[in-house]
């Protein structure tokens, strides 16, 4: 955390102008508000949908059924679990690769003295503003042997798409090149959260450590990193909530059900399949089986988050 | 002698080459498939698929024509504007003000409610559909724009409270301890001094929640029937069912809803900059 | 999509009501018209789908009953009307619009080669090698979608080896699904394989469409629904179709699939006009404004001739005329659809054998059998 100087904690700690909660509401219930009415309030009654079996006009309470399906059915636990390891290679790859990169990218773009800065973060966000249903359609062509090996071949590049099968169609690479597609896109946005964070370090600190002798790579990872670690620690936690709610790339390029073999299949279009849509087009959605995915995986990021959020959010 | 010398690598280590080289090599990853996206749009139907690679054998533009052509089109771009503005203005302000509150008061209260916000980010927001449908059938706003607002203000809010309560707490004290000792109102203290220092992270939000609202496509599809209340991506799945696999056209429509996006982009990250430099002055 | 426009247009012309159509994407109709009608925000009128999928929604209170619309009960078969009747006895939907499948072929290559429309399967895997002998690529499918190596492929391939009747004992469990018959379908199955593109598993079905349409294939094997896009504007083939044909010494099938029938919204707030409209669509004259204009290769589920003259439902119409038809296998063993998708793709990549592939199935069947 930032140090703070002694004037500024004494202030805190002074009664008189450090309100209470009941100041302090009035700030903050707009946004609870609107949070509780639209998201919390409707969420939490849905989980309670886990309970549930059947819709609308017959549902049913079954206790905890749906979780015993979730978990003992060969053939619910076996997708449930193909899932929940997929994901988690899929989420290894965007924390490792999409932000290491970020951070690298952020690194680069903070140096006061380089030019074009504000070009670069501009191209690598462009990719983000693009709908998924596209930039998806477009690798899936680039991957296509059917398309892209013959124009490749001219140039000697076909050994880059991976042919008979392609990269797509088989169950042994299709996940790393979803995570890949994935990645590419969205490397933007935590470039953009440390370049925030970056910027927030107070310059004196660099330029002190730079007249004491500290090489750039010394000042980056003594005083830059350090410094920025809460911001890490947020972006981790970004990264985990989101990868394991993801649904659109897998959806545009390998369809729902998580093609080839399931290889590509994410809780995300797990919960999908069995939750909303129902298998297509003969399936029927057990919103009580969703819910059951959902909470179960909503209780394990919960123990993910907490410790993480403890570690590098420091205490007072 | 010795100081011509040092200027001089100075100067060289101030071009930062290895760098810019690294940033050129991921442009260029970045922009290749934008570059594909951009040529496929000016090919005819079969083209795409008997020359991806290359440009068009004979460049199109009744892709864009059609575009053009249908003036519906500039309704929908003109509803997911103010979808996305309303929205992202709302998220920003009611979201700063909570996460104002939540970086100064510290007690177990405030933890317990902030860490209420920050597991909204846990669960897909899908689940709650049928819930969201009831709740806008009663406010009577089905239908509308005003059906989409509060959902994406929800949407928006945990992931606003989270970086930006991380964001204000990590603010030097001392810069605003001036105004407390002026007798500044802390509402005052709130807009004069932490949102221009936080305008990095307000537009780190921003963004952060732009992309999604735009190419949202469930609550619309859901929600919304009337045709002078659909947004973009909405009216292009009609337009994608009738060319189910007319992908150049498709494309077309998709690229050009980027436009607004990226746009919005350069204004925040205008921002961005003119915040950084303010801060830097400030501090 | 103007199809329906251009129906409903058609109906305000006769009657004075307009009906707003609210178009959705294919592949979230199942998932937004449930959540729709959930909500209690439903459309007044929507599709149906068949068997249980479709029943379903009737047993949640979503469908008004159609027994008692005029022309249900006599304007189509029993085969027509048992997509569409749930387990109560109770008619869900008008019966609309059936598909089929078939084996799409490029006229110009036949010519060029010599070949005939194969009357057997064998001769069918005979004209395969040929083609593949003179360097052509003989069909065109792929399994990255998943649904149509099953629906059209396999379930195109089933009515030829056994009845309607015969499947209703696979489902009741009065026959086992490895025993010979079925072997044989799996084992003729596997037949295809090498006949499919070296990338097969890459290709997902507007891929197949594309390269039998740029003229790279010279067969493709898919529903009666993809020929107004095959045999359009947008390619210079010329397209022929014909039936997946049966091995020597069986019957020749014809699968014909009840696809889809229009059902009204037991909470619509105009019940009038939507059994008006299910009324109309039900009857001779509605069926006929309505064959007109639904899209080339959805087959009209009422019993009367409604096909405009010289149409291509009247060729497809003529190719089933006499031979015994059957619906979609799976469709009411609706836990199989994903079991016999996966057991396909892995026999297509060399993983499984026919005989592995059936005893999974049949296993798993009498496993769901026994809940």
């Amino acid at each position: 955390m930032m140090a703070k100087s002694k004037t500024a904690q004494a202030f805190q700690g002074s009664k008189s102008i450090k309100p209470g909660g009941v100041y302090w509401v009035r700030y903050i219930l707009p946004a609870l508000a609107f949070y509780v009415v639209f998201m919390a309030y409707p969420m939490l009654d849905s989980v309670r949908l886990s309970l549930y079996e059947g819709t609308a006009g017959v549902r049913q309470y079954v206790g905890f059924a749906n979780y015993v399906r979730l978990f003992t059915d060969e053939v619910v636990s076996k997708r449930f679990w193909n899932a929940f390891g997929n994901n988690w290679i899929f989420f290894a790859y965007h924390m490792i690769l999409q932000n290491a990169l970020g951070i690298t990218f952020a690194a680069i773009l903070t140096n006061r003295t380089m030019k074009g800065r504000q070009f670069y973060q501009t191209l690598i966000f462009i990719p983000c503003t693009v709908a998924v249903l596209v930039t998806g359609y477009l690798f899936k062509m680039m991957m296509n042997p059917l398309w892209s090996k013959a124009p490749l071949a001219k140039i000697g590049l076909d050994f880059m798409i991976h042919s008979p099968q392609g990269w797509l169609g088989d169950p042994g690479t299709a996940l790393s090149a979803v995570s890949l597609v994935s990645v590419w896109q969205w490397v933007g946005i935590p470039t953009m959260m440390f370049v925030a964070a970056f910027q927030g370090i107070d310059d004196d600190l660099i330029e002190a450590a730079s007249i004491e002798g500290a090489t750039p790579w010394q000042q980056f990872t003594r005083i830059r990193i350090p410094l920025i670690v809460p911001v890490i620690g947020m972006v981790a936690i970004m990264t985990f909530v989101s990868n394991f709610n993801a649904f659109d790339v897998v959806f545009a390029m390998e369809t729902l059900d998580g093609a080839p073999n399931y290889s590509t299949d994410l809780i995300g279009t797990l919960f999908y399949r069995y939750g909303v849509a129902g298998q297509h087009p003969v399936g029927i959605p057990e919103p009580g089986v969703g819910s059951a995915i959902s909470t179960s995986i909503f209780c394990m990021l919960l123990c993910g988050v907490i410790p993480v959020l403890v570690k590098t959010q420091g205490k007072e | 002698m010795a100081k011509e010398k040092k200027t001089r690598s100075l100067k060289i280590m101030n071009m930062h080459i290895p760098y810019h080289i690294i940033m050129i090599l991921w442009s260029f990853i970045a922009m290749f498939p934008m570059w594909f996206l951009f040529v496929n749009t000016f090919k005819v139907k079969k083209e795409i698929y008997t020359n991806f690679f290359g440009l068009p054998s004979k460049w199109t533009l009744q892709n864009y024509q059609s575009l053009m052509a249908s003036s519906d089109f500039f309704v929908y771009f003109r509803n997911s504007f103010l979808v996305v503005v309303i929205s992202l203005f709302m998220i920003l302000f009611v979201g700063s003000l909570a996460a104002f509150a939540l970086a100064h008061w510290r007690s177990k209260t405030s933890r317990v409610i902030y860490f209420f916000f920050v597991i909204g980010m846990m669960l897909p927001i899908k689940i709650a559909t049928i819930r969201l449908i009831q709740i806008m059938k009663t406010l009577g706003t089905l239908n509308s724009l005003f059906s989409l607002y509060p959902v994406y203000i929800a949407m928006g809010l945990p992931t606003a409270v989270f970086i930006l309560t991380e964001f204000i707490h990590g603010l030097p004290g001392e810069l605003y301890e001036a105004g407390y000792m002026d007798g500044a109102g802390r509402f005052r203290i709130y807009y004069q001094i932490v949102i221009p220092l936080i305008r990095p992270a307000l537009a780190t939000v921003a963004i952060y929640n732009l992309v999604p609202i735009w190419n949202d496509l469930w609550f619309p599809l859901i929600f919304i029937t009337k045709e002078s209340q659909k947004t973009v991506l909405l009216a292009v799945t009609r337009l994608q069912g009738q060319y189910s696999t007319d992908w150049p056209k498709v494309l077309t429509i998709l690229a050009m809803s980027a436009l607004p996006v990226i746009t919005l982009y350069l204004l925040m990250s205008k921002q961005f900059v003119k915040g950084l430099t303010a801060g830097a002055v400030k501090g | 999509m103007e199809q329906v426009s251009a129906l409903l247009a058609k109906y305000e012309e006769l009657t004075g009501v307009k009906i707003v159509f609210q178009p959705t994407t294919s592949t979230q109709y199942n998932a937004t018209l449930r959540a729709q009608l959930d909500g209690g925000i439903g459309p007044d009128l929507f599709y149906s789908r068949t068997c249980e999928a479709g029943a379903e929604l009737y047993e949640n209170g979503f469908n008004v009953v159609c027994n008692d619309i005029p022309g249900v009960m006599e304007n189509f078969t029993d085969v027509a009307r048992s997509g569409f009747t749930a387990d109560d006895g109770n008619i869900f939907a008008v019966p609309f619009a059936a598909v089929s499948h078939f084996v799409y072929y490029n006229k110009a290559i036949f010519a060029e080669n010599n070949i005939e429309i194969p009357a057997t399967f064998e001769d069918f895997l005979a004209v395969c090698q040929q083609l593949k002998d003179a360097g052509i690529q003989p069909l065109s499918n792929g399994i990255a979608d998943n649904w149509d190596i099953l629906e059209c492929v396999l379930c195109g391939m089933i009515p030829n080896y056994i009845t309607a009747e015969e499947r209703v004992a696979y489902e009741k469990g009065e026959r086992k699904l490895n025993d010979e018959t079925m072997l044989r379908v799996f084992t003729d199955f596997s037949k295809l394989v090498p006949y499919l593109p070296e990338a097969f598993a890459s290709i997902d079905n507007d891929n197949a469409n594309v390269m039998f349409g740029l003229g790279q294939s010279a067969m493709l094997i898919d529903g009666s629904w993809s020929y107004g896009t095959l045999a359009g504007d947008d390619y210079d083939i010329e397209v022929g179709f014909f039936p997946i044909p049966a091995p020597a010494g069986l019957t020749q099938g014809f699968s014909l699939h009840p696809d889809f029938g229009i059902a009204g919204n037991a909470a619509s707030t105009h019940p009038e006009e939507v059994k008006a409209f299910l009324t109309w669509i039900a009857s001779v004259e509605g069926a006929t404004e309505a064959a007109k204009v639904i899209p080339e290769g959805f087959l009209p589920l009422i019993n009367a001739d409604v096909a405009p003259e010289g149409s291509i439902i009247s060729a497809m119409n003529a190719v089933g005329e006499g031979k015994p038809s059957d619906m979609r296998f799976v469709w009411n063993m609706r836990t199989l659809y994903d079991p016999m998708v996966e057991q396909l793709n892995a026999i297509c990549r060399g993983e499984q054998t026919p005989e592995g592939a059936v005893d999974a199935i049949n296993a798993l069947w009498e496993a769901e059998l026994a809940k």
